[in-house]
């Protein structure tokens, strides 16, 4: 589904931040890349969702046998790629359901599916909503203004649900939430997993991986994958820290 | 009158005065001996002021030259075939939707045909200005031979020389009209020329009542139009304006508001449509606690230009103006805000906060924002805020991370920060209607991309 080969990225100040990320993902795998701060993990999602100020300068990115590299960030969006947002942004005056009603009739657009009025939309939200255990309280409020940081991700795994990505990378969407929140986000992320989707969980520590078990975990370094295994390997980074890694990298 | 004048006449003001005295303007009115030395008395402090110079503040960010060099003369007559079909699709296209309290004029003068206003509650006086000046010169008269807060205003001095007709409403004391009422201004664009409109809201003592004054109109004519509000004490008055006037019209409106103790104004104008758009408002505080909510926006393509000005003169203590205005230029438009506040010796305790935010989308648009604080009292809260900027990077993102076309992005984020100054409008059908025109004029800018 990704195949990432030889990735090298820098800052548009020309800080090289990616030097050479080799990684495949196949369908229905839950990968996990942890790596200490400034490793280039929040780099990497932000890369293949196609933020600005990023260039690439080496290597290819293939998505579902596609130049992911060459499509707009919208484009990758209706192709099933998902972000959820490490900082999602606040959009004050633009209605959370209304947001997400847009963004679910341009997808159907894109693959040639009948657009969802009010009714229809909002029966697959109430579907979602009790699939995830959350509450309508958000649905009313402009996009994340005045969430706390709990009620934004979890507003991210919710549009995660609804969109129903073939490829979802969340970026550090564990950090900072108490272990309730981390529940509602574990729950929305295992309920996703299906044969068909890939999950990239970008993390900083174990915890995450408590709840929701990764096939494989990558140790992001100076830019490069510097070791891989099964989940044993997150357990044991939590044990030994990333300067063990390091030392042995 | 003859063409022969005993006063200092500028050149651009010449073909106006010849429009007036060229033999029967004023003998075509009718109107009563002190109407018509106002009108001669008006005529000659134009012709003395001439054409506002763009080295002044108040007029330098409007182009004036095309009304320089090719003068727009009054309408001389109804033409009651101007009651056309395009004033009737002008009608439908603007009007509020459902039944409601409707006053019409086509080209500057009353269109009974299209007015519905029957039923007015006791104590709700409407009719047309040259109806006033026939039936209501108690109303009226006082209220023209007040000397205005500035006689520099040449536009102004223009409009009482020429005005056709207009409005005016009367509220009594202690009634409260809860209808919107709703005046519609059309142009028929059978003739190029000026239609200059004169009205006069008087709010009783703890009245209530909501106006919404739309401006629609065909082909290329210059609209003059000046309206005066006076809130008795406690009285509560809703203005909202919206202009939608013809690609190749010029739209002056100013409004003069003088405001009662412990009275409410609350003024809005949506400015979409139209050459060039000029909204000036003043408003005089002069009872004590008075408030007064002024906010809107304007929305601009192509080569428009449009200039908000206010000017709100606290003379009395104890009173509050809040200021909330919008403003979104995009390809080659140039829009202005200009908002002065001043705060007279001995009006203490007034709190006034002025707000001007404005997106400038494209390397051609430009919009320029100019707050004026002059406070002369010492125990005040006045503050004023001003920002220039594109759209929000990190929001666009975000959309589009989400599936949503950047085209689309952008219109939602453009539409959010415009609405927000209209979410504030009371009644609710005028705030919607309001909304809906934002949103109507966002998609034609999509369809020009």
């Amino acid at each position: 589904m990704l195949e990432i080969t030889n990735l090298h990225a820098r800052l548009t100040d020309g800080r090289e931040i990616l030097r050479g990320i080799d990684l495949s993902v196949g369908a229905g795998e839950v990968h996990a890349i942890m790596g200490p701060n400034g490793s280039g993990k929040s780099t990497l999602a932000a890369v293949l969702a196609g933020r600005d100020g990023y260039e690439v300068c080496e290597g290819t990115v293939s998505y579902l046998c596609r130049d992911l590299l060459a499509m707009e960030p919208d484009e990758r969006a209706r192709e099933g790629l998902f972000l959820a947002f490490q900082y999602p942004v606040e959009i004050p005056g633009v209605n959370n359901m209304y947001f997400l009603r847009t963004a679910i009739n341009a997808q159907r657009r894109h693959r040639g599916e009948p657009e969802l009025d009010a009714g229809q939309f909002l029966r697959v939200v109430r579907a979602k909503l009790k699939q995830l255990d959350l509450g309508e309280d958000l649905l009313q409020r402009a996009v994340n203004v005045g969430f706390s940081g709990g009620e934004k991700k979890r507003n991210e795994i919710f549009q995660m649900a609804m969109l129903e990505p073939r490829l979802a990378i969340l970026d550090e969407t564990d950090s900072g939430l108490d272990i309730d929140a981390l529940k509602i986000v574990a729950r929305g992320v295992n309920q996703q997993r299906s044969p068909d989707r890939a999950i990239v969980l970008i993390t900083h520590y174990q915890r995450l991986l408590n709840y929701v078990e990764p096939d494989r975990v990558h140790v992001l370094q100076g830019g490069r994958i510097v070791q891989s295994g099964d989940k044993s390997l997150a357990l044991e980074l939590e044990r030994r820290g990333y300067g063990d890694i390091e030392a042995a990298a | 009158m003859s063409t022969i004048v005993d006063f200092p006449v500028k050149a651009e003001a010449r073909p106006y005065l010849e429009a007036f005295g060229r033999g029967s303007f004023l003998r075509d009115r009718q109107e009563p001996d002190w109407l018509a030395g106002y009108r001669k008395a008006s005529l000659a402090r134009f012709a003395e002021l001439g054409f506002p110079s763009r080295r002044g503040e108040a007029w330098r960010y409007i182009d004036l030259r095309p009304l320089e060099k090719r003068p727009m003369l009054p309408v001389r007559t109804t033409d009651q075939a101007a009651i056309s079909a395009t004033v009737r699709d002008q009608l439908a296209e603007i009007g509020l939707a459902g039944p409601t309290c409707r006053f019409v004029l086509v080209d500057g003068r009353f269109a009974p045909e299209l007015s519905t206003f029957e039923r007015l509650p006791e104590g709700v006086w409407l009719g047309s200005t040259a109806a006033a000046i026939a039936e209501r010169p108690d109303l009226i008269r006082s209220n023209l031979e007040t000397p205005p807060p500035d006689p520099a205003r040449a536009f102004t001095a223009l409009n009482a020389a020429l005005f056709a007709d207009g409005f005016v409403l009367e509220i009594a004391p202690g009634v409260a009209f809860e209808r919107p009422l709703e005046i519609v201004h059309l142009a028929s664009g059978t003739v190029e020329a000026s239609l200059h409109t004169r009205s006069l809201v008087v709010s009783g003592e703890d009245s209530r009542a909501a106006v919404i004054e739309s401006f629609i109109g065909a082909g290329g004519y210059w609209r003059n139009d000046v309206v005066e509000l006076r809130l008795a004490p406690s009285a509560e008055l809703a203005r909202a304006v919206l202009v939608e006037e013809a690609a190749a019209a010029l739209h002056f409106g100013e409004m003069l508001a003088t405001l009662g103790a412990a009275s409410r104004l609350a003024s809005f104008a949506l400015l979409l449509g139209g050459r060039t758009v000029r909204h000036d408002i003043t408003v005089r505080s002069e009872g004590e606690k008075s408030r007064c909510d002024l906010g809107g926006a304007f929305l601009l393509s192509g080569r428009q230009e449009a200039n908000i000005l206010t000017t709100v003169d606290h003379g009395a203590p104890g009173g509050e103006t809040r200021e909330n205005f919008k403003g979104v230029a995009t390809e080659r438009a140039h829009g202005a805000f200009q908002g002065r506040i001043t705060v007279r010796p001995g009006a203490q305790k007034v709190d006034a906060h002025q707000l001007s935010r404005n997106l400038v989308l494209g390397p051609r648009a430009a919009i320029d924002t100019k707050p004026e604080l002059e406070i002369y009292a010492d125990d005040v809260k006045c503050s004023h805020g001003a920002a220039v900027g594109d759209l929000d990077e990190a929001a666009l993102f975000y959309l589009r991370a989400r599936g949503i076309p950047n085209g689309e992005a952008r219109r939602m984020l453009i539409e959010a920060f415009v609405q927000e100054a209209a979410e504030l409008v009371e009644p609710a059908p005028i705030r919607e209607h309001l909304l809906s025109r934002i949103a109507r004029r966002l998609a034609s800018l999509e369809e020009q991309e």
